[in-house]
């Protein structure tokens, strides 16, 4: 049944042109899906001239440490989740050995590490994480009303890739190759649909948070 | 004979989880009655493309985790309904009206006015909740702007967006009327105390005071009271003898741009006609 998986013109072919196509779909997408937006700000009267540097750092900066902002810390289960889901889904691709060697293999270099126990770890978490921001989407009531298919689909998108990474390091469930192959097919997935779904919120961020930050700043009052 | 209290309840067709009781108002019920899907799409259009970097970013980044809810009073004020949370409000107007790319019918605005008119007081507070700092409160604005522009507003409202585009206030006070009250309050107080003035449109004064629409038409003791304190307070005030005085600005909360703008500039215009350094605004 796993036949076609001994070719390796499909290995090479996942692991070759596919992530150049992947990495320039996201650095080239991601590029002028910023660059867009700033432009069509500038069009618009009410957004520019209201950014400022200052209230803009301290907005991103109480919103990107854990507890620095009220909400964080009124809905601390919450915080806990999704600050180590985010430190997971962001750090462990960067920074794990195999990707690292990868690397090394193609160019040359090579960059710090983790220990291969913590980023299985760090990768449970993802799982875990995702499926429990599944069960919030179905069942908590707020949650559910305003849940679409696109948001069970970048759920998945962000949940793959970890999943089968996990599987394919302890080499369970299908042989390691094919689980390889579909893991990088995940991950080459996810990067492309990061410039074109509200997975784009990883830049938007900044952004969103630099016109509110400043505009509350503007009122004399924090927006944390 | 017993009393029965029948309660009707609204369950909205495209939204099964939005209930609410009947709440009969000429301004929606009957001005809807005048709309065409061409009116309706034409509107959403136009306000909807005019600002559309801000929309585009809100919907684009918004993830649906529904962390907004807890800021809102009306979500925590019935029983976490839901339908009350700042992103439902989102989601039952303008997402569903860019979904269908405006071709919603006459009932659909009806519900998207009551629900941004009349169940969102636009406080900014989901923004502080939002991890994002989105601005749904903009959104409402957007929304309420459509159905502004299509003249489904609650009947009390567009009374007053009217009020202020005719008099430039908005309980319908002609400029003799304001003149008169300003002297018969001066009149009044004066009994108490010795030399006090209620200066009208004095010249390089220090403070500029502006009431409210209402403390002239219905609450004149504010007046008088204002009065006392500035006299005491050994303040150099005064109010305007012109249009505009009201500093209210209702126009505002239907996003009605033209009117709201007349009202700022005429504020702005009395204070460089008088050389005053400060307003003072009631609130």
């Amino acid at each position: 049944m796993f036949d076609f998986i001994k070719d390796p013109s499909l290995f090479n072919l996942v692991r070759g042109p596919l992530v150049w196509v992947a990495f320039l779909a996201f650095i080239g997408g991601s590029a002028y899906k910023v660059y867009y937006l700033i432009e069509m700000a500038k069009k618009d009267k009410t957004v520019l001239p209201y950014i400022g540097m200052k209230p803009t750092l301290r907005s991103v900066l109480h919103w990107l440490v854990p507890f620095a902002s009220r909400n964080w810390r009124m809905r601390w289960p919450i915080t806990v989740l999704t600050f180590t889901f985010h430190i997971g889904l962001l750090f462990t691709p960067i920074f794990l050995l195999s990707h690292n060697v990868l690397v090394y293999e193609s160019w040359g270099i090579t960059w710090w590490t983790l220990p291969e126990g913590v980023a299985d770890i760090m990768t449970i978490v993802v799982i875990v994480a995702c499926i429990a921001f599944l069960l919030r989407r179905m069942f908590a009531a707020e949650v559910k009303f305003v849940s679409f298919s696109s948001d069970y689909l970048i759920l998945a998108i962000s949940f793959f890739p970890f999943l089968t990474g996990f599987l394919a390091y302890h080499q369970w469930l299908l042989p390691y190759k094919a689980m390889v192959i579909l893991h990088i097919l995940f991950g080459e997935l996810m990067l492309i649909a990061i410039p074109f779904t509200r997975l784009g919120h990883m830049f938007y961020f900044f952004l969103t948070r630099a016109l509110m930050g400043s505009q509350f700043a503007g009122w004399g009052s924090k927006d944390w | 004979m017993a009393v029965r209290e029948v309660k009707e309840k609204i369950v909205s067709r495209e939204f099964p989880e939005y209930i609410r009781e009947t709440n009969p108002d000429v301004g929606l019920d009957e001005s809807i009655k005048e709309l065409t899907p061409e009116k309706i799409e034409k509107a959403i259009k136009a306000v909807i493309g005019a600002r559309s970097s801000r929309i585009k970013a809100i919907m684009e980044t918004c993830i649906h985790c529904a962390l907004c809810a807890e800021a809102c009073q009306w979500y925590l004020s019935n029983d976490k309904d839901p339908t009350y949370a700042p992103v439902a409000k989102m989601r039952m107007t303008i997402w569903e009206m860019i979904k269908r790319d405006g071709k919603v019918d006459a009932e659909f605005i009806k519900q998207c006015a009551r629900i941004v008119f009349t169940e969102c007081n636009i406080c900014h507070r989901c923004s502080m909740y939002c991890p994002y700092g989105l601005d749904v409160t903009f959104i409402i604005g957007m929304v309420r702007r459509i159905c502004f522009v299509l003249g489904v507003v609650p009947q009390r409202q567009m009374d007053q967006d009217h009020a202020h585009a005719t008099t430039m206030n908005q309980v319908w006070l002609g400029q003799n009327d304001w003149l008169d009250t300003m002297q018969w309050q001066e009149e009044e107080v004066g009994a108490e105390y010795k030399d006090l003035r209620i200066p009208i449109d004095k010249e390089g004064a220090e403070v500029m005071w502006l009431p409210l629409g209402a403390e002239p038409k219905t609450g004149i003791y504010h007046i008088e009271r204002t009065a006392k304190i500035m006299h005491v307070a050994g303040i150099d005030w005064t109010v305007p003898g012109k249009d505009v005085w009201d500093s209210s600005n209702m126009p505002m909360f239907l996003r009605d741009f033209a009117t709201m703008n007349r009202i700022v500039r005429g504020l702005y215009e009395n204070a460089i006609r008088l050389k005053i350094k400060k307003m003072v605004l009631t609130e």
